[in-house]
């Protein structure tokens, strides 16, 4: 039933699509986020329906699409020299058949945040692919959800859509971050959004999604989505205007919260601040030492999975305490190998060197600073038409701060989700620096007497 | 049942997007913003874009 109900939508997808193009596009997108071959059993899984999806999707916009006010920006090149350079490490991987099989759906990626700038060419079609975008992602996270408020879930068994091999972003530390990340693209859509105009609805269904949002840390207990929520509070809280209230309204509603928490979400979160105590986090240490030493043979990194050569031993400290109130404090003595980075810079240090992760890092961190800058630039615009850059591009850029926090801690450097984020940054910084040049209008605030363009 | 239920609503919720999409023309043309493209300038030396008339 659900594989008809999958398919159904799917041809009303590319059905509207054959209409209008860039649907086909949102398609795509949406496709790489819910993997719905993943949630069939029969039909869909059988089908390469993202690669239909992906050439359909670029093909329509080589035919229909029109190209005049396509523009490129400077993270192009460095995407270009991303993938080349990804492509170079997979010829040369420590693991071959590992590193091929990754590179099959990075390279994807890649290509898709540079293909998709060219095709966001107006507002309303930037603002439909955060829309799809967040409401795929919302398709994982309002049933998880809604399961951790029913149940309280607990870490690794909470159930995403039947999904149990913790691929794409149904595994729970990865759901997590971009849960927190995209809070505020959710709260962007719900007060500026044109698609879903603001009204009485679409604000009761956007804080809904939010608390969805944050109730995904506490059902899948990953410590990551807990400090990428402090992280985004802390940024938010920055931004408001009535900060005397909205602190007290916010200590208030955690104070009333924690009585309500699992208390294996508690215990586990107490574990942050003692790697030692926590093995999963010991070995993170692990590997991060291991990666450290490996890059130092290795500068030009060892491929896609080159994690699969670490093997280390190590001693962590059990503290148990007894009945009687004892503490008991054992060393323990653990034999690992062949552990995953848990660490998107060390993810990308190990794979693809010294090179490698400085260029995910200037692209990255350049993206989001670029997007801050739009925002500092509009944040006083008056003009209602304009209103709505500063607050879109300020949410665009704590998202990816807030998916750079949780990349910390999870290995996430290739997700596709973060590629589409970077692509529409990119695409309102085209859009915009676009508008200026265009001599229609100017910023507010610009100094210069005269039009400077942006920066890429 | 959550399952279900999870699915529907944001799949519809795309589904209504999309159905939205199609009547807006301002899906494809911003209106206020000229074309500043290579083609554009081509277009507009050769008096061929409408557009800019």
């Amino acid at each position: 039933m659900r594989d008809l109900v999958f398919i159904a939508f799917l041809f009303a997808m590319f059905a509207l699509g054959s209409r209008r193009p860039f649907l086909l596009i949102l398609t795509y997108a949406y496709i790489d986020i819910v993997s719905p071959q993943r949630l069939t059993y029969l039909l869909l899984n059988s089908v390469p329906i993202s690669l239909i999806a992906f050439v359909s999707s670029v093909g329509a916009w080589l035919i229909f699409d029109d190209k005049s006010d396509t523009r490129l920006s400077r993270r192009h090149p460095l995407l270009l020299i991303l993938l080349l350079y990804c492509f170079y490490t997979t010829t040369h991987a420590d693991f071959p058949d590992s590193a091929g099989d990754k590179w099959s759906w990075v390279w994807k990626a890649i290509v898709f945040a540079m293909f998709l700038p060219l095709t966001l060419r107006t507002r309303l079609r930037i603002e439909a692919l955060s829309l799809v975008m967040v409401l795929s992602a919302g398709a994982i996270i309002i049933n998880g959800g809604l399961k951790t408020a029913m149940s309280g879930g607990g870490y690794g068994v909470l159930n995403l859509m039947g999904v149990s091999n913790n691929a794409g972003l149904y595994e729970g530390s990865i759901i997590s971050t971009v849960a927190i990340c995209i809070i505020p693209l959710i709260l962007y859509l719900s007060h500026y959004g044109t698609i879903f105009p603001t009204d009485w609805r679409v604000k009761i269904f956007a804080w809904c999604f939010c608390l969805a949002c944050l109730l995904i840390p506490i059902g899948t207990e990953a410590r990551t989505g807990l400090i990428c929520a402090a992280i985004l509070a802390g940024m938010m809280f920055l931004h408001v205007k009535r900060k005397a209230l909205i602190a007290v309204v916010g200590l208030f509603a955690l104070v009333c919260t924690v009585p309500f928490l699992p208390s294996s979400f508690t215990s586990r979160m107490d574990t942050i601040g003692n790697y030692q105590g926590d093995q999963s986090a010991s070995t993170r240490v692990q590997v991060w030492m291991w990666t450290i030493d490996y890059v130092k043979d290795h500068p030009l990194g060892g491929g896609f999975d080159a994690y699969r050569s670490n093997s280390f031993r190590y001693q962590t400290v059990q503290r148990t305490v007894e009945p009687n109130g004892n503490v008991d404090i054992e060393h323990v003595t653990v034999v690992d190998k062949a552990r995953a980075y848990h660490s998107s810079y060390f993810e990308m240090l190990g794979e693809q060197g010294y090179f490698g992760l400085l260029l995910w890092l200037v692209l990255n961190l350049g993206t989001a600073l670029q997007s801050y800058r739009i925002h500092r630039r509009y944040k006083n615009e008056r003009d209602p038409d304009k209103k709505w850059i500063a607050p879109y591009a300020l949410a665009m850029s704590q998202g990816h701060i807030t998916y750079m926090i949780g990349s910390f801690f999870v290995g996430i450097a290739f997700q596709p989700f973060i590629f589409m984020l970077m692509a529409l940054q990119i695409g309102l910084f085209t859009y915009v620096r676009r508008l200026e040049t265009a001599g229609d209008w100017q910023p507010m605030l610009r100094r210069a007497a005269r039009p400077v363009p942006l920066e890429a | 049942m959550i399952d279900n239920f999870s699915l529907l609503l944001t799949h519809g919720l795309i589904l209504l997007a999309c159905w939205r999409l199609l009547s807006r023309a301002d899906l494809d043309s911003d209106d206020p913003v000229k074309p500043q493209g290579f083609l554009a300038a081509l277009r507009r030396k050769d008096g061929g874009d409408s557009r800019d008339a």
